[in-house]
């Protein structure tokens, strides 16, 4: 498995059923090597896009291509790109071992060949021992694992994973995680990762595209997705955020300046040259509480709604005086100070991490879509 | 201390009998003594009539209803009037087999092909063809004889009545038994795992060989079977489509015979039917062990809980 190999490509990628449009004209671009993800709601396209890579799907416009060449006609069985699924679709009538020499078989290895590459791959995925079970007879990490050797073993340049870790318990899921990123980066093959849990999009990804409705809403590194997301909808399904909506009135090279009520907020600078309703966003985290009565730049007055103790930190959510809801956490750092419903506090709101998004829809919209649901 | 000893007390003390009477109608934990009565009861009120049947096929009298000692006379030691020796009762019962075997050969590969079909198919239509192949279930059967009556006397005259007619007549109705028990297996198969196995490179034919056809060998057994004791059972269609003498069944036989001279060949007869059934069933309950060994317990016991629903099914036919 050599580097530069597992170059995909969508060119102008479209899917419908009947009238719904399940994948609606993706372009993209994952270089070799790379792990990348495709983070998104249930029902926003992500699924189809990775069920149209493997060929179980017929595109209705665009190409896929593969280093190059386009494989979009080419039937699952001849494409070079193998899935992970979320059901695992692990044969329940042969062993472990047949299982994953599955595949072997149509590339015609021979018997030496064969043993070994099917035991390499069983200790990569640390199954040894246990060829002669029935996947039955596995748990479902295990079984998990099994999945994975099985379209390991065949050493693609691009695998393709739904939802891997979707029906393991938190703990399992990881332990897998890290296991993954392990795994892909030992043997640098490009990862195409379909999710809708946010964690494990951060955690393993070198690269997230957040989708909805067929579409690619943002695709960067992790961390510009959580730091600069350039919607609402970025914004709310990548991690909590308080989005409040407010009036811009400049925006230029020094920042943009924001009315909330009667109150005027600074903002870092922003790309979008915006005038009029927009949104104003900010982690819980970034937002800080003082002592009542605090005054200075991008302060308000608040009074506290609702604490929620969460262990690591308390969430604390504050009514302004304006009537919007801000979210803070406050960290569980030892001094923090315990906060109780009515009390009266000033919400910081530190320019630097207040960024400016259009308002391009209701928030309460938002809010629903970005509820994770179990499958898409 | 005092606590335990009190607890320990409390258990050992044996309550009144009314309190435990009250005890056990509100105890979800129990034994449910009330349904399981009722349950012996059905398997008495069902299974005696059979025994009964099977203990005068045994008879060394001429009587069905009086015991007169015991005999294989009515199986083959009779000259004359045994199954084995009577030639109407012998005809009858290989015309009975013919028909299930050759029923069972065709309806089974054609029902399958059928379920795939019909799973696979999406698009315009396929609702419409899925409620008609289910329709032969719900069809009165004697609407169902009077039709293929019909057809074979005119469209398909060159066929005529007789053996062929009637083997296509139970094709025709056993088939959708065959459908609803190959696609209730398709379900639980899922297409993830024909997704996988074209996705680790298994062309299409391939698929069907090494994942499909084993894993719906269950479901093919059960088939059989059932296609096998509808047909065995079956007597207006075969009634209606027979030909003649030669063409007569074991049900017919047994329906034109029990209004002239019953002896108790007849029920010798039923219980050489019975035994046949038993055995294949017996014999379906172990190849599903051994084919569905490992795979987890619960599909060994879908698969027998299917072939005893199809043979409910087929006896209420």
């Amino acid at each position: 498995m050599s580097a530069g190999r597992g170059d995909i490509k969508l060119d102008g990628l479209v899917k419908r059923y009947g009238e719904v449009v399940a994948v609606n004209g993706i372009d993209l671009d994952v270089p070799g090597g790379e792990f990348f993800t495709m983070l998104g709601p249930s029902g926003c396209g992500k699924t189809t896009t990775l069920r149209l890579i493997a060929g179980f799907e017929r595109p209705d416009e665009g190409g896929i291509l593969l280093d190059g060449v386009d494989m979009s006609r080419t039937p699952p069985h001849r494409r070079n790109v193998n899935t992970v699924f979320q059901s695992y679709a692990l044969f329940p009538h042969r062993t472990v071992e047949d299982n994953v020499g599955f595949g072997l078989r149509y590339q015609k290895v021979s018997k030496a060949e064969h043993a070994r590459r099917v035991g390499e791959a069983m200790e990569l995925v640390r199954l040894s021992g246990l060829g002669h079970r029935k996947p039955g007879q596995l748990s479902g990490g295990q079984q998990q694992r099994v999945a994975l050797a099985r379209a390991l073993v065949l050493e693609p340049p691009v695998l393709l994973l739904d939802e891997p870790l979707g029906a393991l318990d938190a703990r399992l899921r990881l332990d897998l995680q890290v296991e993954l990123k392990r795994i892909q980066e030992t043997l640098e093959v490009t990862f195409i990762y379909v999710t809708h849990d946010q964690d494990e999009a951060l955690t393993m990804s070198d690269r997230v595209a957040v989708m909805r409705d067929g579409n690619i809403e943002q695709c960067g590194p992790p961390q510009e997705l959580y730091e600069e997301p350039s919607t609402a909808f970025v914004a709310n399904f990548l991690g909590a955020s308080n989005l409040v909506p407010v009036q811009a009135v400049a925006n230029g090279a020094g920042g943009a300046q924001l009315t909330l009520g009667s109150f005027t907020l600074q903002a870092a600078e922003s790309s979008a040259d915006l005038r009029g309703d927009a949104l104003a966003m900010i982690r819980p985290e970034r937002v800080r509480l003082e002592p009542h009565g605090t005054t200075g730049e991008n302060r308000m007055p608040g009074m506290v709604e609702e604490v929620v103790y969460l262990g690591f930190h308390q969430d604390v959510r504050v009514r302004l005086a304006t009537g919007a809801l801000i979210r803070v956490d406050v960290p569980n750092d030892g001094d923090a100070i315990e906060y109780e419903q009515g009390n009266a506090v000033a919400v910081h709101l530190p320019p630097r991490y207040l960024r400016v998004l259009a308002a391009d829809e209701p928030p309460a919209a938002i809010e629903q879509a970005a509820v994770p649901a179990e499958a898409s | 201390m005092t606590d335990t000893t009190a607890l320990e007390r409390g258990i050992g003390a044996a309550p009144t009998r009314a309190r435990r009477r009250r005890f056990q109608w509100r105890d979800p934990w129990g034994h449910p003594r009330g349904l399981a009565l009722v349950t012996w009861i059905y398997i008495l009120w069902s299974i005696v009539p059979v025994l009964l049947a099977i203990r005068f096929a045994f008879n060394s009298g001429r009587s069905r209803s009086a015991a007169q000692g015991w005999s294989l006379r009515w199986f083959w030691k009779d000259p004359n009037l045994s199954v084995f020796h009577d030639p109407t009762l012998s005809s009858a019962l290989q015309q009975s087999l013919t028909l299930a075997f050759f029923a069972m050969l065709i309806a089974t590969p054609l029902g399958v092909a059928l379920a795939l079909g019909l799973q696979r198919w999406r698009g315009p239509g396929s609702g419409t063809a899925n409620v008609l192949t289910l329709l032969p279930l719900v069809t009165p059967e004697l609407v169902f004889a009077v039709g293929l009556f019909l057809l074979f006397t005119t469209a398909f005259k060159v066929l005529g009545l007789g053996t062929t007619a009637q083997v296509i007549g139970h094709v025709t109705f056993s088939m959708s038994f065959v459908v609803v028990i190959v696609r209730g297996r398709l379900a639980t198969i899922g297409g993830d795992l024909e997704e996988a196995a074209a996705d680790l490179g298994a062309p299409p034919w391939d698929v069907v060989r090494r994942i499909l056809v084993p894993l719906l060998l269950p479901a093919i057994a059960a088939s059989l079977l059932i296609v096998f004791a509808l047909s065995i059972d079956d007597f207006v269609v075969s009634q209606y489509l027979a030909s003649g003498a030669d063409t007569t069944t074991v049900p017919m036989r047994i329906y034109a015979q029990a209004r002239a001279a019953p002896t108790p060949a007849l029920n010798a007869l039923a219980t050489i039917m019975l035994t046949v059934t038993l055995l294949a069933l017996g014999l379906a309950y172990l190849v599903f062990r051994l084919m569905t060994r490992g795979e987890g317990g619960g599909s060994a016991i879908g698969q027998l809980a299917g072939i005893e629903a199809g043979i409910d099914a087929g006896g209420s036919k």
